[in-house]
């Protein structure tokens, strides 16, 4: 065990002491796609200002959890949740839960950048736009923000108007999360956010979700262990459908409860 | 055997290429089951058939047309913008087709507003709200309306539109927006079902996307799924107007078919294809009015060769 901490995980990043309060709280969560029943009984808290990420191998239910949080799965017909996932007192898996609100204040990103093609300003201000946004002042002082915080600014600031997708996969996938980032949401979903992007791109991104969760909610979903490692501050390990195992990320790692657990991050299957 | 050895060796060798290089006749590559060739010969000619046929037809159609102006010396710019067409009067006739080219470019232009927002309404419809049932119930109804011939939309336009033309808007009810009106409804699938194959191309992570940030369905729809289909709907318009711009048989039904300039929708009018076909079979070969129709068949052919380079350019712009 201190050998395979030695190989795979750097902790230096991982910087919480104590728990911060609990943003979302996932209560005995079912997730079905017709008869398949894809998640099974999950208990998870997600805590505010910090990262959590999702780690399991390929079809252990990580993603389908990630994207029932706002409500995206609502877009699959076959689709079915029961239980309750608490945020600001609501149930999110309510039927009333207003979806365009909750995923206004609850943002995503997703494994392929997918902005859309139209020019980089324009990816940043249509959020706002559907948001009734109207004032020109307000969304170049959004766009520009969303683009500092995202560290694209210097980048791109001489061609605004030029199509988002000329930008590399990396750029483009950062102008993704500054377009999430443009409502000034509470939490941000990564759904494996860098699984399509070299390493110097993904290294990037990962910098960058430290320093955004100063002021973000953070849940990502990553095959990646090592990423999980290097900046999440707490790790859920899922496997067929079951949360196997949760807790701060250097504990799950180096002292893991369960043997699946330490199989899985010792890579023994994955 | 040593694998170093057998270029040396002047029977291995022969032995060798015997197998390996084809020395058969040409004879052989034609009539063999086991040659690539006949495959190759039975594409290649179906391929040059085609590029022959239409070279051919425009060459014909270039030849033919061009006579008025090089053997009968009609002048051609009094041809295309003059309006008076009087081929058969005793006393100086005149072959002025501008009417013939207003009336196809008013009722292909009118044809296309009034096809393009039903059209793209029923794709969108089809490709984003009841997809099930676009595909299980929308999809063949549209099939069918492609597949009727002209003459059934004609007759409709006869025994519905022109009648009430005549009640609300007085005259004979036979006039340019009736033509319009036949030909718009005539377009209608077939530019439906190209918008929403187009609308169906646009790849799910961008309406994913949309809705992420907090897009309603409408917005999502109107602001990030058609302006990315873009130009491939305009590509649906251009296509519905050529064949617009083609059609006669269901026009002349009820477009009225007189030679002069309508001055209003609600006027009887004429297009390129109309008088064509109305008037041909009135004409000997090698006379003038013959060979000015052909002249308007020419620029018939030039005007649709317009909408394929207009299509083309949309859709290299969409690939690039």
């Amino acid at each position: 065990m201190i050998q395979m901490e030695k190989n795979i995980v750097s902790f230096s990043n991982n910087t919480v002491t104590k728990d911060l309060p609990v943003q979302i709280n996932a209560e005995d969560v079912n997730i079905y796609y017709g008869d398949n029943h894809a998640v099974k009984h999950v208990n998870l808290p997600i805590h505010e200002k910090s990262i959590t990420a999702l780690i399991g191998p390929s079809g252990c239910g990580k993603s389908t959890f990630i994207r029932t949080i706002n409500r995206m799965n609502d877009l699959i017909p076959a689709a079915r949740c029961e239980g309750t996932i608490s945020y600001k007192d609501v149930n999110i898996l309510n039927p009333k839960v207003d979806v365009v609100q909750l995923r206004k204040e609850i943002g995503m990103v997703f494994q392929q950048p997918n902005p859309f093609p139209k020019s980089i300003s324009e990816n940043i201000q249509l959020p706002l736009r559907f948001a009734g946004v109207r004032n020109k002042k307000t969304l170049k002082e959004v766009t520009e923000d969303c683009l500092q915080q995202v560290g694209l600014w210097d980048e791109v600031k001489d061609r605004l108007d030029r199509s988002a997708t000329s930008l590399s996969g990396g750029q483009q996938q950062r102008l993704c999360i500054a377009r999430a980032l443009a409502l000034k949401p509470d939490v941000i979903l990564l759904d494996e956010p860098t699984s399509a992007l070299d390493p110097v791109s993904s290294a990037k991104i990962e910098e960058l979700l430290l320093q955004l969760k100063n002021d973000y909610t953070i849940v990502i979903v990553t095959h990646n262990m090592q990423q999980a490692a290097r900046i999440a501050d707490y790790t859920a390990f899922f496997y067929q459908g079951e949360l196997i195992e949760f807790g701060k990320t250097r504990t799950l790692f180096t002292n893991p409860e369960k043997k699946s657990t330490s199989d899985y991050i010792s890579g023994r299957f994955g | 055997m040593k694998i170093g050895k057998v270029a040396m060796d002047p029977a291995t060798a022969t032995a060798s290429k015997s197998k390996l290089i084809n020395e058969k006749g040409l004879f052989w590559r034609l009539t063999d089951r086991t040659s690539e060739s006949r495959g190759k010969v039975l594409i290649y000619s179906s391929a040059i058939l085609m590029i022959v046929a239409v070279t051919a037809i425009t060459l014909f159609l270039t030849i033919q047309g061009l006579r008025s102006f090089v053997v009968d010396h009609l002048n051609f710019w009094t041809f295309i913008t003059g309006t008076q067409w009087y081929p058969d009067r005793a006393q100086n006739p005149s072959f002025g087709a501008f009417p013939f080219i207003f009336g196809s470019m008013a009722v292909t232009f009118l044809a296309a507003l009034i096809a393009t927002p039903i059209a793209i309404g029923t794709a969108i419809f089809m490709a984003e709200l009841a997809k099930k049932w676009g595909t299980k119930v929308m999809q063949p109804i549209i099939e069918i309306l492609v597949g009727i011939p002209s003459v059934v939309y004609g007759l409709i336009g006869l025994s519905l539109i022109v009648p009430f033309m005549r009640v609300h808007f007085g005259g004979s009810g036979f006039n340019l927006l009736a033509g319009a009106i036949v030909v718009g409804i005539m377009i209608l699938p077939t530019v439906a079902s190209i918008a929403a194959d187009s609308i169906r191309a646009v790849p799910d992570s961008l309406r994913q996307a949309s809705y992420a940030i907090g897009a309603t369905k409408w917005q999502t729809i109107w602001r990030v799924v058609i302006p990315a289909a873009g130009s491939s709907l305009v590509t649906a318009i251009v296509l519905g107007m050529s064949r617009a711009f083609g059609e006669a048989l269901a026009v002349q039904m009820v477009i009225g078919n007189v030679v002069t300039l309508p001055k209003s929708i609600f006027d009887p009018s004429a297009t390129l294809t109309t008088i064509i076909t109305l008037s041909m079979g009135h004409t000997t070969t090698g006379s003038i009015l013959n060979d000015a129709l052909w002249s308007l068949g020419f620029i018939l052919l030039l005007i649709s060769y317009v909408f394929i380079v207009i299509i083309r350019f949309l859709s290299r712009r969409r690939n690039a």
